[in-house]
């Protein structure tokens, strides 16, 4: 493994990939500490998008140390996606408060069965 | 080719015009849909160049679909999924008008799935390839547990998820078997291949003890849908509850998949799974026709009544696959097209009477031979075609099943030798019996003997369109085409029974072997175990 | 033309018939009555006021007729007529490997002996009934012609079919016609419930038949006959495999079902319920006739098995005695004929069990004519007396004006029916019960003296109704008006002569029998005269000693193994010479028989016309003593085999089925399905609490498998390398 990466490592010598597999672990899991703790609406969206963000870094690194242009065209995606999807979440979380009066999470457990 | 697509994809097509058209209209748009899709089938059918031989037409490949999957598109027929596939396209266009009265509320869903449904189940007949018809197959459930679900009687939701899961549970192992014969293929030649003559040669190839597995898979799958015995209880609760035109479909032409699978797939590809499994399916066969036969006789619900007797009849039709010899084989596969014409004109039938009175209760309607003489004379032709009465349909098939179980014996000069004989036949026989009590018990009940109406009539005036007392000329043109249809089949069944020969020749091919080995180890374990097996189901 | 007929005195086998399609006209006759009943489905259907329907019916009948009596007269020898191909494919070349059933005809003379009288009688009958059932104009008439048409057409198919499919489905066709007939009347529950028994009952015997069909195949690989009659002649049926001699039996049983033996007669009394025509054609004259006919076509394979033919002599035999005791204790005139139908026909198993297929079927002829014709009476007096057909209740009508006729004819009737001396059917029965005296076997000469106490039995039964309805004073009571007959409302214990107080309340002032016109006594006296008629073989071969055309007819068929042409011509010749109470065979039962007959005749004359208060003390002496109460018991109450069937079958299994009825829904489908069903939602509910609608639970348990998943990977991965 480690001889793989430092010989990637080799053509791609710019920054070591270990920081940016780091900074991107970091992210994820801000993201997801974020997302199990926090009750309010907004801030748990903004916290997936920092999941995304972790997971499209790891990508950008991997694409970088293979030279292969299809994880980037994937970040690109998910940018677009992330993009989309913010406006559609933000006009859902919207519409729940309109229902509930409350941006907590907790208002909204109506799938569990008890 | 084109014809064929045409008569399986214009109901979709029209399905479209239904559900973007007018609500007024839906019912003429869907009428003319199946019309067209019958149409073009019964042009394909009048060029038919194989009716005396065991050719599929067009005997070609389709347009690839997934190609390193190797399932193509392709579509044909052979004469006995051609004669199936007639009969369910006969029938849709009967159904849809049958349904003119019953169906008020939610008209533009029901006609949709409806024209969905007959869509699918002649794709699961035309199709060539094992996986198009796996979908043909499994599809018809979603339109039918739609129109059972939303259409049916006050049970109808538990009885529609019972028939989703259990005939969708059967058709698991089915899929399995299918893939797992590709896969056989693919080790053999390197390539995926899902047509179903390629499979049926790598099918049988495989060795005898693997050939064991893949038919008992293959038997539960198809078993579920027949039904056979112990898996038929989805089908009565089915019945009781659908609409009465889902009634008709499901008993003509669902359930022909399933005896249609059998001729198809199972045997076919297993000969020698089907040479061990042989009495064990029979024993089952005869079980289903008196525990099905004798549940008849104290049914008081009309419909539920008919629902059994399906069960009963198709055991018959099982037990003259399986006695695996060209005689049971043709009465099975008449049995197949004449079940269908019968049992879906019963239920018409007592749909028409339960459109009226709004029971199916026998204790409760009765003699209605004096109220609607019409009606009367259409359910006692079609009773009796469902009893076999020679000169009717249902005897040919009926009469030919028993005399090929009767003569599959060992030291039969049929040429094929087979292990049920006599005993079987006269087990199975008490069916004609019981069918003769059961079915005049209905008609004693139901048409002959005092007037007994029920006395609300309340239930009338909720009827959105006023039904005259006797059947009106909808419901006569309805009945007619397949009161004509069982006389016909009856008095002139010789150019069906020549072409379904040679595809009942083609799919016994490998059993005078199959079976010859399989008796001269009959002292092996296979034949213990089935034996032991017979036991425990006949004590139950 | 009779010259032409080839005389086979000296057969050694059965004929060989030739295939003539030139002869195909004859399937008139079977396509006449197909067409009849279309006919009167369509004035049925157009709901035809008049009498249409009887008018075509009766002409088809007639016309078709008149092709038989063509036919006959045409006749060379045996032909088989193809028609069409009805029920054929093949699988290979072979004997074995092709089924044939085709639509076509085999015309021998047995074919043509029984057609004579079908269709003949057929046509009598629908005159008959064109006047009969006038009351139902409009309503029913046309559909009473319907099923009148289908039955010629089946019966027709039965007797000409080439094949035993054909028969099969003439066999089932007759059912058919009996069931829709019997129930003519179906807003009755009795009508109804009579009709559905006879089907059921005689499909018992049909499965039997269509077994016999299939071993018949399986052993033969044919089932025209004439191919079964030539691998007969080939011999080889000496076989002791028992696939073989299981074939007469299972015949047999097809035979007994539709002829109303043992076990399966109790379906014929109950088809009375019928209207009376339909009596007299279907369960009289014709229908029931058919086993005779079978088992008469298929006879050189009665011989695959010893005891098949004295199995069949045995219930022949048992039969007519049970039906004898049962006719005598019964008050319903209908009924009365009905089991003295199943008696006669018992006779005529009797004789083809014994070995004379001639006796069989002349006898079979002799009945249909004269039993046709007490049907047909009976039923005129049903007709006129509102219903009316208990014997207590009508009494003296030869002296009321316009019932002379029916009267008289009625007395010819008995007296033939009675075997009264020199009549037809004292040929027709003489010659059974001589075989069976004569016989070689102890059995069948105690067969034969237990029909000759029959034949007494019978003679006082058929002159018991006679002397009560005909002779007398003048006494009558209408019966339910509307109603066929009360069946079933006698009580029990009455007594003969007292009627009935709810029916006694009846005033019988303001009613007036109306009288049979025309058609009715029309046809009466042409019966009277056929019965008289066919007698005529009988008297040419006693008095004349000239050819018997009956046996002549039956010799040249396939019955003709059983035809016994030798025995019964040149037996003075033989030294061991049978005889009958130490006289000659034929002197010594003239003797016995004439006995029996004017005994019974005679019994008959002191109980119910001399003194017809002694018939009640006797029978009230026969009650008051215990060790011999249980005979008038038993025979009143048809020895109770209707409850002993019900109780030992019928109530088994409807209890079996309701068990299973039950079961299915509540423990197949409700244990074994919804169980299995069950098994997911429980695995589900262990890790319901993961679920709980938090939105973090969800994520929580996503995430936590995610690192399940990662984690096990790993845990490979790492493994994989070490």
């Amino acid at each position: 493994m480690n001889q793989e990466l430092s010989s990637g490592f080799t053509i791609a010598a710019n920054a070591p990939i270990a920081v940016a597999l780091a900074i991107s672990a970091l992210l994820f899991v801000i993201g997801l500490v974020g997302f199990l703790c926090r009750r309010n609406m907004i801030i748990m969206f903004l916290c997936t998008e920092l999941m995304f963000q972790g997971a499209a870094l790891a990508m950008i690194a991997f694409a970088r140390l293979r030279m292969d242009v299809s994880g980037q065209v994937f970040v690109i995606f998910i940018l677009t996606v992330a993009a989309a999807e913010a406006a559609l979440a933000l006009a859902l979380v919207v519409l729940l408060y309109r229902k509930r009066e409350t941006l907590s999470a907790e208002a909204w457990s109506d799938l569990g069965e008890s | 080719m084109l014809l064929i697509w045409t008569s399986i994809l214009f109901p979709i097509v029209a399905a479209f015009a239904v559900a973007i058209g007018p609500t007024k209209s839906a019912k003429w748009t869907a009428f003319a849909g199946t019309l067209v899709s019958l149409g073009a089938l019964t042009l394909f059918a009048w060029n038919f160049p194989a009716w005396h031989n065991a050719e599929h037409f067009p005997n070609t490949t389709g347009p690839s679909w997934i190609p390193h999957a190797g399932i193509t598109f392709s579509v044909g027929f052979d004469t006995v999924s051609l004669l199936l596939a007639l009969l369910s396209a006969f029938l849709m266009p009967l159904c849809i008008v049958g349904s003119f009265s019953a169906i008020t509320e939610r008209t533009k869903e029901y006609y949709g799935w409806f024209l969905v449904l007959g869509s699918s189940i002649i794709l699961a007949f035309a199709a060539r390839d094992a996986i198009l018809f796996y979908i043909g197959y499994e599809f018809t459930l979603v339109p039918m547990t739609l129109i059972i679900a939303i259409y049916g009687g006050t049970e109808r939701r538990v009885a529609a998820i019972k028939m989703f899961l259990y005939t969708f549970l059967g058709s698991m192992f089915m899929l399995a078997t299918l893939l797992y014969i590709g896969w056989e293929h693919r080790l053999a030649v390197g390539a995926w291949d899902f047509d179903i003559d390629t499979l049926t040669k790598t099918a049988t190839r495989l060795p005898s003890s693997t050939q064991y597995w893949v038919f008992a898979a293959f038997m539960v799958g198809f078993a579920v849908k027949v039904p056979l015995f112990p898996l038929h209880t989805w089908l009565p609760l089915a019945h009781d509850q659908a609409p009465t035109a889902g009634s008709v479909i499901l008993a003509s032409a669902m359930l022909k998949l399933g005896t249609y699978g059998n001729y198809r797939f199972a045997l076919p590809m297993a000969p020698a799974g089907g040479a061990d499994l042989m009495s064990f399916v029979a024993v089952l066969a005869i079980i289903a026709i008196i525990y099905a036969s004798l549940i008849c006789w104290v049914q008081t619900d009309a419909k539920k009544l008919i629902a059994y007797s399906s069960v009963a009849h198709l055991g018959l039709c099982m037990l003259g696959l399986f006695a695996l010899n060209p005689v049971g084989a043709e009465g099975a596969v008449f049995y197949m097209v004449n079940h269908g014409l019968s049992t879906g004109a019963l239920f018409l039938c007592i749909g028409m009477f339960y459109e009226r009175y709004h029971t199916k209760d026998t204790d409760v309607v009765g003699g209605l031979a004096k109220r609607m003489p019409v009606w009367a004379s259409f359910m006692v032709l079609f009773t009796l075609a469902s009893i076999g009465l020679p000169g009717l349909n249902g005897f040919i098939g009926e009469f030919l099943c028993l005399g090929g179980t009767f003569i599959s014996e060992h030291d039969g000069q049929t040429g094929y030798p087979g292990v049920l004989g006599p005993w079987y036949a006269v087990v199975a026989g008490l069916g004609l019996i019981f069918a003769a009590m059961y079915l005049l018990i209905l008609l004693g009940k139901l048409v002959w003997g005092p007037l007994r109406e029920p006395h609300d009539d309340a239930a009338h005036t909720t009827s959105a369109i006023r039904l005259p007392q006797d059947l009106c000329f909808r419901e006569i043109a309805i009945l007619t085409p397949l009161a004509v249809a069982c006389i016909w089949l009856g008095v002139q069944p010789k150019p069906m029974l020549d072409a379904i020969a040679p595809c009942a020749e083609r799919m016994l091919a490998n059993y005078p072997k199959e079976v010859e080995r399989y008796m001269s180890q009959s002292a092996g374990t296979p034949l213990a175990s089935i034996n032991g097996k017979t036991n425990e189901s006949r004590g139950e | 033309m009779v010259g032409s007929w080839r005389i086979m005195t000296q057969l050694t086998s059965i004929p060989q018939a030739i295939i003539a399609p030139e002869l195909s006209w004859v399937g008139l006759a079977l396509l006449l009555p197909l067409l009849a009943a279309v006919a009167c489905a369509l004035c049925c259907a157009l709901r035809v006021k008049g009498k249409a329907a009887a008018i075509i019916t009766i002409l088809a009948l007639a016309a078709s007729f008149g092709i038989i009596v063509k036919a006959y007269f045409a006749y060379t020898g045996p032909v088989q007529v193809p028609i069409f191909q009805w029920l054929s494919f093949q699988w290979g070349t072979g004997q074995f490997q092709s089924f044939t059933a085709n639509c076509g005809m085999y015309i021998d003379t047995l074919t043509l002996y029984w057609m004579l009288f079908v269709t003949g009688l057929g046509t009598l009958i629908s005159i008959y009934a064109s006047e009969y059932m006038e009351g139902d104009c409009g309503a029913g008439y046309s559909r009473f012609f319907f099923g009148i048409c289908i039955f010629l057409f089946s019966m027709s198919a039965l007797v000409l079919g080439d094949n035993l499919i054909m028969l099969y489905l003439g066999w089932e066709g007759v059912g058919l016609a009996s069931y829709l007939l019997i129930g003519y009347d179906y807003a009755r529950p009795a009508a109804v419930a009579a009709g559905k028994k006879a089907f059921i009952m005689n499909r018992i015997g049909d499965l039997g038949l269509a077994l016999g069909i299939f071993m018949l195949w399986a052993n033969y690989g044919t089932l025209q006959y004439s191919e079964l009659f030539a691998a007969m002649n080939k011999g080889g049926q000496t076989s002791v495999d028992w696939e073989l001699s299981v074939i007469p039996f299972l015949l047999m049983l097809g035979a007994f079902g539709k002829s109303a033996q043992i076990p399966l007669f109790t379906w014929l009394p109950d088809a009375m319920e019928g209207p009376t025509p339909v009596s007299a054609l279907i369960h009289a004259a014709t229908m029931v006739t058919a086993g005779v006919y079978l088992i008469a076509r298929m006879y050189p394979f009665f011989e695959l098995h010893p005891e098949a033919l004295a199995t069949v002599a045995w219930i022949g035999g048992l039969t007519a005695l049970l039906a004898a005791t049962i006719g005598m204790a019964q008050y319903d005139i209908k009924r009365v004929f009905a089991y003295s139908t199943i008696s006669q026909l018992g006779y005529m198993f009797l004789g083809l069990g014994v070995g004379t297929t001639f006796g069989a079927c002349y006898h079979t002829l002799t009945h249909a004519f004269f039993k046709a014709l007490l049907f047909l009476t009976a039923g005129a007096i049903m007709h006129g007396f509102a219903g009316q057909l208990d014997l207590r209740r009508l009494s003296g009508l030869r002296h009321l004006p316009g019932w002379r006729i029916v009267s008289w004819t009625m007395l010819v009737g008995c007296l033939w029916l009675s075997a009264f001396p020199y009549t037809a059917a004292f040929f027709s029965k003489d010659a059974i019960l001589l075989k069976a005296l004569t016989s070689v076997r102890a059995d069948f000469r105690f067969l034969g003296w237990l029909g000759l106490f029959t034949a007494a039995l019978t003679a006082y039964y058929t002159f018991r109704v006679w002397f009560r309805v005909c002779a007398g004073p003048l006494h009558f009571e209408p019966g339910a008006e509307g109603h066929h007959e009360p069946h079933d409302t006698h009580d029990k214990h009455d007594t003969h002569g007292k009627p009935a107080p709810a029916l006694a309340a009846k005033s019988t002032h303001a009613f007036h029998p109306h009288a049979p016109r025309w058609a009715i006594n029309g046809v009466l006296l042409i019966l009277a005269l056929g019965a008289l008629v066919v007698g005529i073989p009988g008297y040419n071969e006693t008095f004349a000693h000239k050819d018997n055309w009956a046996q002549q007819m039956i010799a040249g068929s396939s019955a003709m193994e059983g035809a016994g042409l030798a025995e019964d011509h040149g037996a003075e010749v033989s030294e061991a010479h049978p005889t009958v109470l130490g006289m000659d065979a034929h002197t010594g039962l003239t003797v016995v028989g004439c006995t029996a007959s004017i005994g019974g005749i005679l019994v008959a004359w002191y109980f119910h016309l001399r003194s017809r208060k002694s018939a009640d003390q006797l029978r009230a002496a026969l009650l008051r003593r215990w060790w011999i109460r249980w005979v008038p018991i038993c025979m009143e109450n048809k020895w109770y085999v209707d409850e002993i069937y019900h109780a030992c079958f019928r109530l088994p299994m409807w209890l079996g089925a309701q068990i299973l009825s039950f079961g299915d829904r509540h423990f197949l489908d409700g244990v074994m399905v919804d169980g299995l069903a069950k098994l997911p939602v429980a695995v589900g509910k262990i890790f319901k609490p993961l679920y709980g609608g938090a939105l973090q639970g969800y994520a929580a348990t996503m995430a936590g498998g995610i690192a399940l998943v990662v984690a096990w990977l790993s845990w490979v991965w790492l493994r994989g390398f070490n």
